[in-house]
């Protein structure tokens, strides 16, 4: 188990698929990149992202405000209820603006920054700890979670759980913020185990309510918007925990929830099925949990064995993942070397294919997988890729110009769209003269790229007729191919 | 080849269940192995199901939040109500009075003369054991009929196509909306979903005229086409993938081989669906809102014949922890008055006694209102059943306000969901529910 891949079947294939899972895919010359260092430093390329500097900027309202909060506060207390609504309502649209620039300025960094793979685990944590801002509401709080997934992203187990349960952004999510020795709540309490670190069936009842007398005390001092630890909503009584007794706190229950087995053995698993596309077999997993067991539970060596083992690159593990949404619009952007259509645009897409960031449908995250792809979200994932690639709303353009042309309706829309400027892909830059010339160069060049395998050949075929049908290829039919092959099930696939 | 079927023409494939266009198909080798068994089955349950006229359709109507169930139903007689809710409740003179004691919110008036017609039945108390308030979890219990204690990996629709369905056309569940429902989760996924029938299709950007060939969109159906020009056995396809998603896994193939089946079943439905939307005209005015959308939209697709048993709509904002008396008189209103012009609709097609409509919310709400002029996530509430065949009155008796008689302050469940759902399976879709519902529930007498 988890042997290190022979160095003889290091190829572009291999590499394209480290870059694939531990990152966001990328163009051709960055798999040739990593084919050529061989795997040990490709995989030390990823990971070691430390030694890579990123300078992205922090949003410019990314900090505490306890004055701007006290401010607010008072204005609201004076205001008359209309006041009142008027505040509220103005507060609603910064967040909602907020909200916004906060996913673009994610979406950045995976499509554009320096470090993918750290933000490939941000994105696995985000799932992991699914919390939504439709019951946090503040932004702020969004972001800081997201900037603790990204400074503990291949840290440590243990750490990493103390501090996301401190996290404001989760207090508020699971109600540990109102838990008091009086009325435990036990929201958090179950679903750190549950949700978090064991999963059902190895804990019981008791160890929920026991849990949450421990974590009284946990708290969000609202006013300076970080965690406060209250000694007097504390439960300091005897609690029996996980075989543990004792007067135990968070800090404690945390610790005892990571010395069993099985917490090892659930994180791995899931970091497998994120990675690999599929949960481990049981011999699989207990040999995953071992590694992470025997690096003191820290991440970072566990992912540079498991990315360089043979099982990683078995064939019913390679090309069977599907794309989430996420996956899919960065990958797209990475590998056609364009700029992710603007904020609205973006956020619009992974939200209607069903990945809203920072907006999970429950506690227990994405359900991922085969769930991404119905038969609608399929067709919304072919259209949305002529938007990317052609910078065009092909739903728009089929219900409203088509049908009045010319009519006043129609041309609001156009120019609403035009105000938006999405680049699309630049030709130029993802062709040599020579593959725009020749059909078959053409063909061969956009598969390389976008998929790492040929088509079908009746996928050829079809895609040769079309282009047969052009007399003299110009940008806008080879945009067209380029979605033509974007639009197929193996697309979807990586 | 001998792992080749070759299908002629569009009927046939449709016959045979899976879906094609109008060119000669041909089968890979995954498909093949079950293809028997589909034609068989294709002659009785498939067949029947794509030709029959006789048979019938559920629609599943949710409220999305957790309606509050206590100002829908509302028991204007009942002092206790009157202390609970000194602000929200309603008076006598502001329902649509059903018995004296028992009343409709006044802006059902859709629903109380489908009521006095004798087209729906009201099913009071239902919920759960255990009830659970959070959103999330007490929808995914209705959605897969668990106990409340434990997690369902699929739904009960989902178990329904799985038990009942196998081999029919994947049109046999059709969500309105843009994500398939927990309730259709299956060990063999089927259903198609989809918002607006305009776009449900892929759309090129050349603006064909009708009638003209566009070349992009002809390189895309061909593209989409599940073909065996490719190697026949996949070299990725050699085991099973157990576990592939933590919430629907799968069995057999591999994850390119169900997107190459979605594909298929998207670039066929879109067409039919599209068509049908297209030529079906709507015999009732529906209200201009989602959710009279949606079902004008479920009625033409009945009337154009799509091989449908269960569609799925939904209607949301039913969290009402705020000005309840607003939000809900709205909504109520689009309720009542889309249904009703469904049932128009269908009366007008001769399609009436195939129908019925099931709603459900997650949660009613908390007895006692908040302070904020709005109620808190609570238990029990009634359901509504629609169409020409039901039991139509009041069913079930109405849960005791007293105070005595509260669980933490939320009205105890007199029926539980799966003796309503045990009826829609037994009595409707004539299937039967121990399989689905992982027990034997008594079925309420509802159709």
């Amino acid at each position: 188990m988890l042997k290190p891949l022979s160095t003889s079947r290091w190829s572009f294939e291999t590499a394209a698929h480290l870059l694939n899972r531990a990152g966001f895919g990328g163009s051709p010359a960055a798999n040739q990149k990593l084919a050529d260092l061989g795997p040990d430093r490709a995989i030390s390329l990823l990971l070691d992202y430390e030694l890579i500097p990123d300078s992205t900027p922090d949003p410019a309202w990314a900090k505490p405000d306890p004055e701007g909060e006290k401010a607010l506060r008072e204005a609201a207390q004076k205001a008359t209820p209309e006041e009142r609504r008027q505040i509220q309502q103005q507060q609603n649209k910064f967040r909602y603006e907020r909200m916004l620039e906060l996913r673009w300025w994610w979406l950045n960094r995976m499509a554009k920054g320096p470090r993918p793979f750290r933000e490939k685990m941000v994105l696995f944590w985000h799932g992991h700890f699914a919390t939504s801002v439709e019951k946090v509401h503040e932004p702020y709080f969004m972001w800081r979670q997201n900037e603790l997934f990204r400074r503990l992203a291949t840290g440590n187990w243990q750490q990493l759980l103390v501090e996301a349960g401190k996290d404001p952004a989760m207090l508020i999510w699971l109600d540990q913020a109102q838990s008091r020795k009086e009325h435990p709540n036990e929201n958090f309490a179950r679903e750190v185990m549950e949700l978090f670190s064991l999963g059902e069936g190895h804990y019981t009842e008791k160890d929920v309510t026991e849990a949450a007398r421990a974590l009284t005390g946990w708290s969000l001092d609202r006013p300076n918007e970080k965690f406060i630890y209250r000694p007097f909503f504390h439960d300091n009584g005897v609690k029996t925990f996980l075989g543990r007794t004792g007067n135990l706190d968070g800090d404690d229950v945390i610790a005892q929830i990571v010395a069993q087995p099985q917490a090892a053995r659930f994180i791995t698993a899931k970091l497998w099925n994120y990675f690999a596309g599929q949960y481990p077999s049981d011999e699989l997993n207990i040999a995953l949990a071992a590694v992470l067991r025997g690096n003191e539970n820290n991440f970072k060596p566990f992912l540079r064995i498991m990315f360089r083992s043979g099982e990683f690159y078995d064939a019913s593990i390679m090309r069977n993942q599907v794309k989430s949404p996420v996956q899919w619009l960065v990958s797209s952007v990475r590998m056609l070397e364009c700029d992710l259509p603007p904020a609205p645009i973006s956020w619009g897409m992974t939200r209607s294919l069903g990945q809203d960031l920072f907006a999970p449908p429950n506690v227990k995250g994405w359900d991922g997988g085969i769930t991404w792809i119905t038969t609608n979200s399929l067709l919304d994932r072919y259209n949305d890729a002529a938007t990317l690639v052609q910078g065009t709303f092909p739903s728009l353009t089929a219900s409203d110009f088509a049908r009045k042309p010319g009519g006043p309706g129609g041309q609001k829309i156009e120019k609403a769209v035009q105000r938006l400027h999405i680049g699309g892909v630049n030709v130029e830059k993802i062709l040599t003269p020579e593959e725009r010339a020749s059909k078959d160069q053409l063909v061969a060049s956009l598969e390389h790229r976008l998929l790492q395998l040929p088509l079908k050949d009746g996928q050829e075929k079809a895609l040769n007729d079309f282009l047969d049908s052009k007399a003299q290829l110009n940008d806008a039919d080879v945009l067209t191919a380029v979605r033509l092959v974007m639009a197929t099930p193996q697309y979807q696939v990586t | 080849m001998k792992n080749e079927i070759t299908l002629q023409t569009r009927r046939e494939f449709l016959r045979t269940t899976m879906l094609g266009s109008a060119l000669s198909w041909t089968v890979p080798a995954f498909l093949a192995s079950t293809f028997d068994a589909l034609q068989s089955e294709a002659a009785d349950s498939a067949t029947q199901i794509i030709t029959g006229k006789d048979s019938t359709i559920l629609v599943v109507l949710q409220m999305a939040g957790g309606n509050d169930g206590l100002n829908t139903v509302v028991p204007f007689a009942d002092d206790n109500y009157h202390r609970a809710r000194p602000k929200l409740g309603l008076s006598e003179q502001q329902v649509l009075s059903l018995n004296g004691e028992t009343g409709f919110h006044g802006a059902m008036t859709g629903f109380k003369s489908l009521y006095d017609s004798g087209n729906l039945a009201v099913v009071q108390g239902v919920g759960y054991p255990n009830p659970n308030r959070s959103h999330f979890r007490s929808t995914e219990i209705w959605q897969t009929a668990s106990d409340s204690d434990k997690v369902e990996k699929y739904g009960w629709l989902g178990r329904y196509f799985d038990n009942a369905c196998s081999g029919a056309d994947p049109m046999v569940g059709v969500t309105i909306g843009n994500q398939t429902p927990e309730a259709f989760f299956a060990k063999a996924p089927k259903g198609i979903c989809f918002n607006n029938p305009q776009n449900y299709r892929f759309i090129s950007n050349n603006h064909p005229r009708p009638g003209q060939t566009d070349m992009t969109e002809a390189a895309y159906e061909k593209m989409n086409a599940v073909d065996t020009s490719a190697p026949a056995a996949d070299e990725n396809s050699g085991g099973t993938i157990g576990s592939l998603a933590a919430g629907m896994p799968m069995q057999g193939g591999s994850v390119t081989d169900f997107i190459e089946r979605t594909a298929l079943d998207a670039q066929v439905s879109s067409d039919k669906v599209r068509e049908i939307a297209a030529r079906v005209q709507s015999q009732a005015t529906y209200p201009a809102s989602q959710l009279g959308n949606s079902l004008k939209l479920v009625a033409k697709l009945i009337g154009g014949g799509l091989p449908t048993r269960i569609f799925y709509v939904s209607q949301g904002g039913y969290d009402t922890h705020t000005n309840q008396i607003a939000t809900q008189q709205r909504l109520l209103k689009e309720l009542g008055d889309s249904v009703q012009a469904f049932v128009e609709d269908m009366k007008a097609q001769g399609n009436l006694q195939r129908v019925l409509v099931m709603t459900f919310s997650e949660f009613g709400r908390r007895v006692a209102e908040n302070a904020n002029g709005g109620t808190d996530h609570g238990a029990a509430a009634p359901m509504f059943i629609v169409g020409n065949k039901v039991k139509a009155g009041l069913l079930g008796r109405y849960p005791s306000l007293a105070t005595q008689d509260l669980h933490q302050g939320d009205i105890k469940y007199t029926v539980d969901f799966r003796n309503v759902y045990a009826s829609v399976l037994e009595n409707w879709l004539k299937t039967k529910s121990a399989p689905i519902l992982g027990r034997q529930f008594e079925p309420l007498q509802l159709v």
